[in-house]
């Protein structure tokens, strides 16, 4: 006899005893970590209004579960964190002027390719600085993800940091837009460079440019690749994002080999406006997590506030250890 | 020196298996004697650098964008439908050939009603048409579709056509290109930062091979 038992959808998934307890000691770590730093815990709703997610970075958009309330309202589950974030600081912080440092962890929802082994809800901890423009405050948040690693178990975290500047300071000297700029986009993302050399025959006044992305391709590793950066690069926009980055770097003489400049990617979406960082562990075949600066989004909500925050898969920290 | 594991590397089986080999060897990687007749899945090479495993074309994306393996060789046909977010250093071009619309000769396509496009490509059937401003009907299958209009399953397929051979002998032609397709190197997106002495050596000593004589 067959008998119909319930069972979880697909592309979910239960964790239990000793995976339940490996997220928990990771979202404790980091507690304590941003507790210590003047951190303060916010729980935003588990469910938003979809139209949070047409804001700023638009990859949760399309892989939100969405659903409707009685009101026929579109809603949506939790697909992304830090538009809550700017929702919440919006709506309730807007006089303020002094930084906000805000801390989150729980699960968020994307629709996954699950035939490819994803799966549609994963576990985050992450953490915004608000109000600060300075590096300092770049300084801060890198330095507060990757004191939160360590204390977790993962002693060999890293941080690849690029600043949003460099390319778009290039972008602009170029007057590149449009289907061009995407067609240069998608080579560099594939870091296709006999590709990326091939567009840019494509195009008018574009050839003296090749120096500069081919430089930039090689451009990962400790201080001396900026000073290469630098020798090719002559825009101010990209110099600015440069003297950025050396000035974070100065101001984490501790991180030695853990920083780790590269300039060998683009942020797609547009979406940052200064500091792009990527942590990553030798342990680990994925990313850990992501994060930047991004000054603008605040006023896409209505409140005019520099931000830099990162969030960090903790179940990926977990699988590290 | 710590030991460090090999960069593993997924080989495509079929078509366009012997060029692929053909490559590794001509860019210096030495397979161990007598491995061709080994049924042994994976085959680590004598530098002890780089390892093989030989996949159908048509996994190899998604077994690197997981990170199970770090790089392989896989043709932009399957990257563009699988849409795999991995990296494309090197265009091998291996494998050349076309992804194109084909119809059965002489006989006009229906525009009184919907096309139906039989296709082992999916989404790149759907985008094509789509930027095309046609609605079509697309029926997914996964070997000999060009049977698929002889049958009256479908008015028209969208297949790889290399020779163009297999469509002439079922009477069928070529009615649009969709894209150029060629073999690439992909490698997954967190190899390429740590463990990228290997993987750059790796891009440095094929993209010799394929574009030194030229």
């Amino acid at each position: 006899m067959t008998r119909n038992v319930i069972g979880l959808p697909p592309g979910f998934r239960d964790l239990l005893f000793d995976e339940a307890e490996s997220r928990r000691k990771v979202e404790n770590s980091f507690a304590e970590v941003f507790t210590a730093a003047q951190y303060r815990e916010i729980m935003p709703s588990g469910v938003e209004m979809l139209d949070v997610y047409t804001k700023g970075h638009q990859g949760a958009l399309e892989k939100a579960f969405r659903f409707l309330d009685r009101d026929d309202n579109l809603l949506a589950l939790r697909a992304d964190f830090t538009p809550a974030v700017a929702r919440i600081v919006a709506a309730g912080f807007r006089g303020t002027h002094d930084p906000l440092r805000i801390w989150y962890s729980g699960p968020v929802f994307r629709k996954a390719d699950r035939l490819r082994g994803q799966f549609h809800e994963f576990n985050q901890v992450g953490a915004e600085l608000i109000g600060v423009q300075t590096i300092d405050g770049d300084a801060e948040l890198l330095d507060v993800a990757l004191t939160g690693l360590v204390a977790s178990g993962v002693n060999d975290a890293c941080v690849h940091v690029s600043h949003a500047g460099i390319f778009r300071g290039i972008v602009r000297s170029l007057r590149l837009v449009g289907p061009a700029l995407d067609k240069v986009k998608t080579e560099i993302d594939r870091k296709d460079m006999r590709g990326l050399a091939d567009r840019l025959t494509e195009l008018d006044n574009a050839s003296g440019f090749k120096e500069q992305f081919q430089t930039l391709a090689g451009c990962i590793g400790g201080m001396e690749v900026l000073d290469r950066a630098e020798r090719v690069l002559d825009n101010p926009e990209s110099r600015k994002g440069i003297a950025e980055l050396r000035m974070l770097a100065s101001q984490l003489p501790d991180l030695g080999g853990r920083l780790v400049f590269d300039l060998t990617e683009i942020d797609e979406m547009e979406y940052y406006t200064g500091l792009m960082c990527t942590f990553f562990s030798p342990s680990h075949s994925g990313e850990l997590g992501h994060g930047g600066r991004y000054d603008s989004l605040l006023k896409e909500f209505g409140a005019d506030f520099p931000a830099i925050g990162f969030s960090l898969s903790v179940d990926r920290i977990a699988e590290c250890l | 020196m710590p030991v460090t594991k090999p960069i593993m590397i997924a080989l495509p089986k079929g078509r366009v298996a012997e060029k692929a080999l053909e490559l590794i060897q001509k860019a210096g990687i030495q397979m161990p004697p007598g491995d061709g007749e080994s049924r042994k899945l994976v085959t680590t090479d004598v530098s002890g650098r780089y390892s093989f495993v030989s996949l159908k074309p048509i996994d190899i994306p998604v077994y690197v964008e997981s990170g199970a393996i770090d790089a392989g060789i896989a043709g932009t046909d399957v990257l563009r439908e699988q849409d795999a977010k991995v990296y494309e250093p090197v265009d091998l071009r291996i494998g050349r050939c076309r992804i194109a619309v084909a119809a059965p000769e002489g006989e006009p396509l229906p525009t009184n009603r919907m096309l139906r496009i039989a296709t082992k490509y999916p989404r790149t059937a759907e985008r094509h048409f789509k930027s095309r401003h046609s609605h079509v009907h697309i029926v997914k299958l996964d070997g000999s579709v060009e049977i698929a209009p002889l049958l009256g399953l479908a008015d028209a397929i969208v297949d790889l056509v290399e020779t163009g051979r297999t469509l002439k002998e079922n009477g069928m032609v070529v009615v649009e290109e969709i894209a150029q397709v060629s073999s690439k190197l992909i490698v997954n997106r967190t190899s390429m930062k740590m463990k990228s002495a290997d993987i750059n050596n790796l891009i440095s000593i094929l993209d010799k091979v394929v574009y030194e004589d030229r």
